[in-house]
């Protein structure tokens, strides 16, 4: 007969068994008070949508200012005048949050995307290596939920 | 001893055959393969996940460099191969479920619910006697014999609870939600169903897309949706729904592949059926006669599909015939031949089993039919 560390004793077996759905169970509960639902085996998409358009908030002149970010693309000079280009898709992989000024499909429905873009806004406004302008990165957005308008919101990330 | 101790002991001493675990093994390592592959795709034509926006659900600390996780994807990737072809199949499902859900715990951007089914389901697999049968690198005696088979399955129930809280937690979230429960989720995605195929130059009938884009079919199919899961969830436990819930849940799961993009939640969930399988083997007949041709190739079927091991094959003898070519003893010791017997092997070959309840409703009115005609003569 095969032998396998994981041939558990009779001992353990209740144990493993109580102590893995324990924990399953657990999950899913805390799941459903998660914005992105995870580990709670939210199998299908709602047709949500939204669309995001991204705008920096830089200092000029003593002012600040929003300027609208073009195709996820905007340049800047560093102290010594070296011209750097930034692009939102450079650390935006990811299809749903990384496409602008269009409406896309909210996977995992709006609070999951809305979620995932806040934390998205900070990782990009935190590798903005030659960009001395930014303030801060603001992101607009139109949400679309299952196929109403649910409304507008603004999401920000102040620059460390 | 007390009831209940008894029933304890029982439980999670309850040693049944592994023949048809080793089978579920193939299946759930050969998903894990290539839900590791995609990860390797990943890295190979999108780089390495940490360089870019992510969101850890452990502390960055414990992500792994691009290069230790280059070296754990090869890792998972072997183990898998290994789980399938039945070398230290357990140690390697262990291993490469546990780097799976490792992976996502480092970015919860790659979280998807099939994925993390498969893991779960896949580490669970590694705590059952999934290495006594179907063990390829043994070539065509790739079994165990029978009495080395034989081994504690406790872990198999644990599996059949999680498949059913997979299906229970995807119903609570529709329950939950207004959107789901009125059809208006569904009634989106149907009502670009028209676009989607004129853009794919196929026209749907007028009055297809006049049914798919009304709101009371989008909510019929909702409420359809969430009963067909609900009663997945809970008719898989009851021994009389068993065979429906599992055929609901094969059609459910094939419209699914059809409709929408799951990834591998389709044939993960169909493979996890197997778990609920009686595990003893050929405990049904199946009697051909040999020199009548179709019978004959319904035997080579019968040998080719039963995966399962189902069924016990016996060559009729011409005296004991009596006209019929084949006849198909279940479990229960019903003997039928024609269509009920056709549904009775479609019942045990997984690969028919979508036949079986349209092939057992036929022979059925088939049979209502025959007695009409037998009584108004």
């Amino acid at each position: 007969m095969p032998r396998s560390l994981l041939n558990l004793s009779p001992r353990l077996r209740p144990v493993f068994f109580c102590a893995y759905l324990a924990t399953q169970l657990a999950l899913l509960v805390r799941a459903q008070s998660s914005p992105d639902l995870v580990f709670g085996f939210q199998m299908f998409n709602a047709s949500s949508q939204l669309k995001i358009s991204l705008f920096r908030k830089v200092r000029r002149h003593g002012r600040s200012r929003l300027i609208a970010v073009r195709e996820g693309m905007w340049q800047t000079k560093d102290g010594a005048g070296m011209r750097h280009t930034h692009r939102w898709q450079d650390r935006i992989r990811d299809g749903h949050l990384g496409t602008l000024d269009q409406f896309v499909h909210a996977a995992y429905g709006l609070d999951a995307q809305l979620f995932r873009l806040q934390f998205a806004l900070r990782d990009v406004v935190q590798h903005l290596a030659g960009d001395e302008e930014t303030e801060a990165l603001i992101a607009e957005v139109d949400t679309l939920k299952n196929g109403r308008e649910a409304g507008h919101l603004r999401l920000k990330a102040e620059r460390p | 001893m007390s009831g209940l101790a008894e029933g304890f002991r029982r439980f999670f001493g309850e040693e049944r055959d592994a023949w048809v675990l080793g089978l579920l093994r193939l299946a759930i390592s050969a998903l894990l393969f290539f839900n590791g592959l995609r990860l390797i795709l990943e890295l190979s034509r999108g780089g390495y996940f940490a360089d870019y926006f992510h969101i850890p659900l452990i502390p960055e600390e414990w992500l792994p460099g691009r290069s230790v996780y280059a070296l754990l994807l090869g890792v998972q990737a072997l183990a898998s191969l290994l789980a399938f072809s039945g070398v230290w199949s357990r140690e390697a499902l262990l291993t490469a479920s546990s780097l799976g859900l490792y992976f996502m715990l480092c970015d919860r951007l790659q979280y998807h619910n099939n994925r993390y089914a498969l893991l779960l389901l896949g580490f669970l697999l590694a705590f059952m006697p999934c290495d006594r049968a179907f063990l390829l690198v043994r070539g065509r005696a790739h079994a165990l014999p029978r009495e080395e088979r034989i081994a504690p399955t406790f872990a198999r129930r644990l599996f059949q609870l999680q498949v059913s809280l997979i299906y229970l937690g995807s119903t609570a979230g529709k329950l939950l939600d207004t959107d789901w429960r009125s059809g208006q989720v569904l009634f989106m995605r149907y009502a670009h169903a028209p676009e989607f195929c004129a853009q794919h130059g196929f026209a749907l009938p007028a009055w297809l897309a006049l049914i798919l884009t009304s709101a009371w079919f989008a909510s019929l199919a909702a409420k359809a949706a969430i009963a067909s899961e609900l009663f997945i969830a809970l008719g898989i436990w009851l021994p009389r729904a068993r065979r429906l819930a599992l055929w609901v849940g094969v059609i459910f799961h094939i419209s699914i592949e059809l409709t929408a993009n799951v990834e591998l939640f389709s044939w993960l969930m169909v493979a996890a059926y197997l778990a609920f399988v009686v595990p003893e083997l050929r405990e049904r007949r199946f009697e051909f006669a040999p020199d009548n041709p179709p019978a004959a190739v319904l035997a080579r079927l019968v040998s080719l599909f039963d995966w399962c091991a189902r069924f016990e094959p016996t060559e009729l003898s011409k005296t004991s015939a009596h006209g019929a070519a084949f006849y198909v003893t279940n479990r229960e010791g019903r003997r039928a031949s024609g269509a009920l017997g056709l549904a009775q092997l479609a019942e045990a070959l997984p690969l028919f089993f979508p036949l079986w309840l349209p092939l057992s409703l036929y022979a059925k009115l088939n049979a209502k039919s025959r007695a009409a005609a037998v009584n108004s003569v």
